[in-house]
């Protein structure tokens, strides 16, 4: 929690200036004639420059793309963390968490299979909120159990330990994953509303509404997504499971019953008013194709065009920022399935399949 | 009683003052200009931050509201 005044019209120059100088179309289209080696010479002329001289000497080809690629979002992100004071500090860190979040698993993930600390600790984005220290001390723990001790007096802390009891009877990682995911989304809306005064309600206009709207939308198509792969999969589990509250789409017991039908799934999501025309286009495709990845890449890119709506709308708010977070994201994401791709012998429209480009 | 009277009554008298209602009319121009800059001048310094190429336009557009108080010193010569 940070105090004083925010800044919106600085942090928002900054980010702005950050986000035009991200990745365009043609630059993916070259990238993806290029092979690792010279996808990383490539990124050194750009702002990867430091991260890939850094990491250059201990790695090479696809891992130190990769490796480059979470250090520069890590600190990026960071940096926007730096530069916001006030309520503004609290609007990124909320989202930021998602860092916190994939660290987590990250680490819990590690500790099931036993890897070794340096080898988790490459994998993290030091993006979120948790500090280096606990991260640090996480890495350092041999059992789940400890780890989550370690987390006390986290948000974390609570449903971890709910969730811990049903790990041990399964022993499959899914129970801590999805309370962390919701221990992320259920924070992300909780007492956003109260932030000025408390016992306030939503906002109905300006700036705040749509964030949260944007927020909601972003809890909405993770569980659209979710839904939809478990739909797809066919297989016999509980979608309440990883059913998140906050979204206006679904409630739980529609998600219940319509998990198991894919056609109603598909039209409950068209007959949304929010959502419907967005993504008409990537539901037409859901309804007659068997692409699934096709959907999620249409939902991320929906979601993107969003947030850049919204940051029009209102030029000195979160928006901006939030826009240049879900770019940035989908850049780094773009790079390393292009790098991947062709590691992996993927031809060139193979992998212009799996880019997201607005 | 008799003491918000008399501050009313000045009040009133500077007004039907020319040179103080001017000089009023100039502060509160140069105060509205003060506070167009504020955003201005953080989001210049946030742009000059990413690009040094930025000072320039960040400087003229930082001072654009100046123009404001220029204004205002009109008033001052034909009041």
């Amino acid at each position: 929690m940070s105090t004083g005044a925010s800044n919106p019209e600085y942090v928002n120059a900054r980010v702005r200036s950050r986000r035009a100088s991200l990745f365009a179309d043609e630059d993916y289209r070259k990238l993806v004639r290029m092979g690792p080696s010279e996808i990383a010479r490539f990124m050194e002329e750009t702002e990867y420059e430091r991260e890939i001289n850094a990491l250059g000497t201990r790695f090479s080809g696809v891992d130190l793309i990769e490796y480059a690629l979470n250090q520069n979002l890590a600190r990026h992100f960071h940096d926007l963390l730096d530069w916001a004071d006030g309520r503004l500090y609290d609007l990124i860190a909320r989202y930021l968490r998602k860092f916190d979040v994939w660290n987590l698993k990250t680490i819990l993930r590690g500790i099931y299979t036993d890897s070794a600390p340096e080898e988790v600790r490459t994998d993290l984005i030091r993006a979120g909120e948790l500090d280096d220290r606990t991260i640090d001390r996480l890495l350092e723990v041999d059992t789940i159990e400890d780890a989550i001790e370690v987390l006390d007096r986290t948000i974390y802390h609570d449903p971890l330990e709910v969730a811990y009891e049903e790990y041990e009877e399964s022993h499959a990682l899914v129970p801590l994953e999805n309370a962390l995911d919701r221990a992320f989304y259920e924070r992300l809306l909780a007492d956003i509303r109260g932030l000025d005064t408390p016992g306030s309600t939503a906002p109905q206009e300006g700036p705040r509404a749509l964030y949260i709207e944007f927020l909601q939308a972003e809890i909405d198509f993770r569980n659209a997504r979710n839904a939809l792969r478990l739909a797809r999969s066919g297989a016999d589990l509980d979608p309440a499971a990883y059913y998140i509250d906050g979204g206006v789409l679904f409630t739980e017991s529609e998600l219940r019953q319509l998990v198991n039908r894919y056609d109603d799934l598909v039209d409950h999501i068209a007959a949304n008013r929010r959502y419907g025309d967005r993504l008409s286009g990537a539901l037409d495709r859901l309804r007659d194709a068997d692409s699934l990845i096709q959907f999620e890449h249409a939902v991320d890119a929906a979601l993107l065009e969003y947030a850049d709506t919204l940051s029009s709308i209102y030029p000195v708010s979160v928006s901006a920022v939030l826009s240049y977070i879900l770019a940035k994201e989908r850049e780094i994401e773009n790079i390393r399935a292009i790098a991947r791709g062709r590691e992996v012998g993927l031809s060139e429209n193979e992998i212009e399949e799996e880019l997201v480009i607005l | 009683m008799m003491e918000t009277l008399e501050a009313s009554n000045v009040a009133l008298q500077t007004l039907n003052d020319p040179g103080a209602a001017a000089a009023i009319a100039v502060g509160l121009a140069a105060l509205a200009s003060g506070y167009a800059e504020r955003g201005i001048g953080a989001a210049a310094v946030g742009a000059m931050a990413e690009d040094d190429d930025m000072f320039v336009p960040g400087l003229i557009m930082t001072v654009l509201p100046e123009t404001l108080v220029i204004l205002a010193l009109v008033v001052v010569f034909i009041a």
